[in-house]
């Protein structure tokens, strides 16, 4: 069984796309020492969880978001 | 999505981090100039967006700043190839990204655009709530320790801001 308590996902009930550009949003789902959080940390879907990861690794390439903490 | 056809034009997205010796005038005459190269090759420029000089999240060829430039554009296959290349030969530009996009008009950009801040600041009042609970919750149990780290944390701040002016002093100078 899952124990997990079922989160909805953030982009699908706000209905938004995951954008690269939008760092302010991407930091929600990033831990302290800047690294992506598992789906079921966050409690995205799985679709849009494969999207936001692309865009976090896209983020970090344009130095929008930093790879490490300092 | 379904793969575009080899030939015909489809939407893209380029954002691009011109160096930071370079004023804003110059920076932005740089930017005209790639916007040039996509006109020139057959590309047809949609939107363009110049969000001025930002600090990078890490450091890039000695540039703790840049200037960032977003441009959306139709174009054909061959112009992305000619602009990715000529962009990365270029020493005016430390970074550059080119990625499909799906077309957006004015409409639903401004949508989204609100959407996305509404969504920050929820996040943002949510934690200042959650860290002013914090706050309270440690200052009931240990006052007097909260007051000293407090100025603590004031006094490194101030530092920070310190250090980069200086920085930005010296990049000025160099």
């Amino acid at each position: 069984m899952n124990n997990k308590k079922h989160k909805d996902c953030f982009f699908c009930v706000n209905q938004m796309d995951v954008d690269y550009k939008d760092v302010r949003t991407l930091r929600r789902f990033v831990n302290f020492y800047m690294k992506i959080l598992p789906g079921d940390r966050t409690g995205i879907c799985a679709w849009h969880q494969r999207k936001l990861t692309q865009a976090i690794k896209r983020a970090r390439v344009m130095a929008l978001l930093a790879p490490t903490h300092k | 999505m379904s793969k575009s056809k080899a030939s015909g034009p489809s939407s893209y997205e380029v954002l691009f981090i011109v160096a930071n010796n370079y004023t804003e005038e110059e920076a932005k005459t740089i930017v005209s100039k790639v916007e040039a190269i996509i006109s020139e090759n057959g590309g047809n420029i949609t939107y363009r967006e110049f969000w001025g000089k930002k600090k990078l999240a890490y450091v890039i060829k000695q540039n703790h700043y840049g200037y960032y430039s977003l441009c959306e554009f139709n174009a054909k296959r061959e112009t992305i190839a000619k602009l990715d290349r000529t962009l990365r030969l270029s020493h005016e530009v430390l970074r550059h990204q080119i990625i499909s996009i799906k077309a957006v008009s004015d409409e639903e950009r401004a949508k989204i655009k609100e959407k996305q801040e509404q969504s920050a600041v929820k996040n943002e009042k949510k934690e200042e709530k959650t860290g002013k609970e914090k706050f309270q919750k440690v200052m009931t149990s240990k006052n007097e320790k909260t007051e000293k780290n407090d100025s603590n944390k004031a006094d490194l701040k101030d530092l920070d801001e310190k250090l980069e002016g200086i920085l930005n002093n010296t990049q000025d100078l160099l």
